[in-house]
């Protein structure tokens, strides 16, 4: 048996985009056979490329990473591997029986009992009836629905659902196994699951291939990551390298607010009230973008009133890389007021400690009426935040490192 | 064509499981639950006795008109649920079809099955009615079988057609009653073969269902068998016509994730 359990060749994947076929696609080729023959600029056709000339190989027993933005390509390059699509180019082979934590619970019916749907669910990832009996009761008692597991599944709260789906998909025994986000979904401790069976079968030398946003998960499970962009291999290497290089892709691609003072400028015109600029500092006020978790962080934010707009606040938000809001900060209006005799400001806030771990974070910035009904302006990643975590807070899960003391009582 | 043969046989537990879901879920809910099974071809039995029989005067080869339309419609209402129904599952199966791989053909068997039960338990009012007009049971029923077999095939070519062509143009689905009315009129079901004049017959034989409707009948009501002749003839087309369509499906199946 070689102990190669992925390999692929110049992979390419091509997608049609059409709405209608006769309406687009037809229309399309029309279109581009009346240009050919009047000798004009030929239109293109409406196709995309998901994946280009894509190749590597995975080892038996390697567990792999794929990070890389939405639409890269990583869904694509799963759906190939497991026989979902073929690729319009290009070869591949996978040696082994593969299993896929794609979208678990796919095909349970609502009208049919946990029992049914445990036996049609592992038929359909290609188990033999025989092979379900066997396993049933580790099924059951992994998912934990003992007590309902004769009552039809549309009685099911979600979380029971998805425990099921998981715990069928687990007990495939795979030689791959493929998993796609699903450490995305579920309660701290369906993770936690998830995560021990990840481990289960890394010790059994099983291949594992990882697609998630979670790059500390990708980071600390994998043995190599691949980062996927528009299609194709960027790069490939050791998980830190390969996580760090594109974590500062991500953040550089960012839209930040410096130098756009004089656009501002100009749409403060027409606005009663605007943000211009936003800065971060330290605690010696020098401009800075990294900081430890326990810093002294202080943001600047400058504004211009344009007209009297009574009681109006400014505030900040700030998100994690994925964008998901993790906390926001608003003017008391009874505490700091803005008045619009002076058209011009700058108001201070000071982070202190900075609570947040290891990771990138976004900050917006704006200026609305005092029940925020209304923005006068917004500022989407006005600035960035990159903390490095001191010491042992990098360990931890989470975005806040939360102040505390541990005692030790007996 | 061997190895594929061989994928459906490793899948058969597949295909028993899907069968099953899409039986308890067809009728889950439902007060008569199986009885719906009879209702269809029944009702279509009553409205034609009334129409044709009573009312048009349309003969039936000196058979009493009621068992006489229930032995086409018992059939045709199995190869018109298998075609009807297939043609739609992989789309009423996409979430299934996007997510996981798995040979689509399943899904048509699956379809196949379910609708055979149905067939099945339509079949016992049939028995019924034999007996109650007093239709001597003999073993040329037994042609009944070689029958069926041709006709499933049939059923299973023309569906593997229609299905991968239904997840590209939905038009398919939209078409598909229309065609099939049309289709059963084309078909000896609410009269005899013998009402088609002679010069006609030649056209007429060339729909595959007409050959396959009439030899249930001559089997069943009259004790003859089919005319083997063209049982044959229709064996070897549908054979022919079934490899076509079944390597079109699954060279179709490569992509039905894409664009379903």
């Amino acid at each position: 048996m070689s102990d190669i359990a992925i390999e692929l060749h110049h992979v390419s994947k091509k997608y049609r985009l059409r709405r209608g076929w006769f309406v687009t696609s037809l229309g399309n080729e029309v279109a581009r056979l009346s240009a050919r023959l009047l000798g004009r600029a030929v239109p293109p056709r409406e196709e995309f490329w998901a994946l280009k000339d894509v190749s590597f190989d995975i080892k038996r027993g390697e567990t792999i990473g794929f990070v890389g933005a939405n639409g890269a390509g990583k869904s694509t390059l799963l759906k190939i591997l497991s026989k979902i699509t073929v690729p319009t180019r290009g070869t591949f082979t996978v040696n082994g029986r593969v299993g896929a934590l794609i979208e678990i619970g796919a095909g349970f019916h609502p009208e049919l009992t946990g029992r049914e749907n445990v036996f049609l669910n592992g038929a359909i990832m290609g188990m033999r009836r025989r092979e379900i009996q066997e396993k049933f009761d580790r099924i059951v008692e992994f998912a934990e629905i003992e007590q309902f597991i004769d009552t039809p599944i549309k009685h099911y709260s979600s979380g029971m659902q998805m425990r099921l789906g998981f715990s069928v998909a687990a007990h495939i025994d795979p030689d791959i196994l493929l998993i796609d986000e699903i450490l995305a979904v579920g309660d701290a401790s369906f993770q936690a699951k998830c995560l021990n069976k990840m481990a289960q079968l890394k010790e059994q030398a099983k291949t594992v291939v990882l697609v998630s946003h979670n790059l500390t998960n990708i980071r600390e499970h994998s043995k190599r990551v691949i980062w996927i962009d528009h299609g194709t291999v960027r790069m490939i290497g050791d998980p830190d390298a390969v996580v760090n290089a594109y974590l500062d892709h991500v953040t550089t691609a960012m839209t930040f607010g410096e130098g756009s003072s004089e656009r501002a400028e100009r749409v403060a015109l027409d606005k009663p009230a605007c943000i211009l600029d936003v800065a971060v500092f330290d605690h010696q006020v020098h401009p800075q973008s990294h900081f430890d978790t326990g810093d002294s962080v202080s943001i600047d934010i400058a504004y211009s009133l344009k007209a009297p707009v009574p009681g109006a606040v400014i505030g900040v938000t700030i998100q994690d890389i994925h964008g998901y809001p993790l906390g926001g900060i608003v003017t008391d209006p009874n505490g700091v007021q803005l008045s619009s005799e002076e058209d011009r400001g700058i108001l201070r806030l000071t982070l202190n400690p900075l609570l947040f771990t290891k990771g990138t974070y976004t900050l917006d910035a704006y200026i609305g009426d005092p029940t925020l009904k209304k923005y006068y302006d917004y500022r989407r990643t006005a600035a960035k935040l990159v903390v490095d975590g001191a010491g042992h807070t990098s360990l931890a899960s989470g975005h806040v490192h939360y102040p505390h003391r541990w005692e030790k009582l007996t | 064509m061997f190895e594929h043969l061989r994928d459906i046989w490793h899948h058969r537990d597949l295909i028993l499981s899907l069968a099953f879901r899409d039986v308890k879920a067809r009728y889950k809910q439902t007060a008569l639950g199986a009885i719906w099974a009879l209702l269809q071809p029944l009702s279509m039995m009553v409205v034609f006795t009334l129409i044709f029989s009573v009312f048009a005067k349309i003969p039936s080869d000196g058979v009493p008109y009621p068992v006489f339309s229930y032995s086409a419609l018992v059939f045709w209402t199995f190869f018109a649920a298998v075609i009807g129904q297939g043609t739609v599952s992989m789309v009423a199966n996409k979430e299934l079809i996007r997510k996981i791989y798995f040979p689509r053909e399943t899904l048509l068997l699956a379809v196949f099955i379910a609708a055979a039960l149905d067939m099945l338990i339509a079949s016992t009012i049939f028995v019924g009615m034999l007996l109650y007009y007093h239709i001597p049971l003999t073993l040329t029923m037994l042609w009944v079988i070689p029958l069926l077999f041709l006709q499933s095939l049939l059923a299973l070519s023309v569906v593997c057609l229609l299905a991968a062509a239904h997840v590209n143009f939905r038009d398919v689905g939209h078409g598909l009653p229309l065609v099939f009315q049309i289709w059963m009129f084309a078909t000896p079901v609410a009269y005899p073969l013998s009402l088609i004049p002679e010069w006609f017959r030649p056209i007429y034989m060339l729909n595959p269902m007409a050959t396959i409707i009439d030899g249930y009948r001559q089997a069943i009501l009259h004790g003859r068998p089919p005319d083997l002749t063209a049982l044959g003839i229709t064996m070897g087309c549908v054979l022919l016509f079934g490899l076509v369509a079944f390597s079109v499906f699954k060279k179709a199946e490569r992509t039905f994730a894409d664009v379903i």
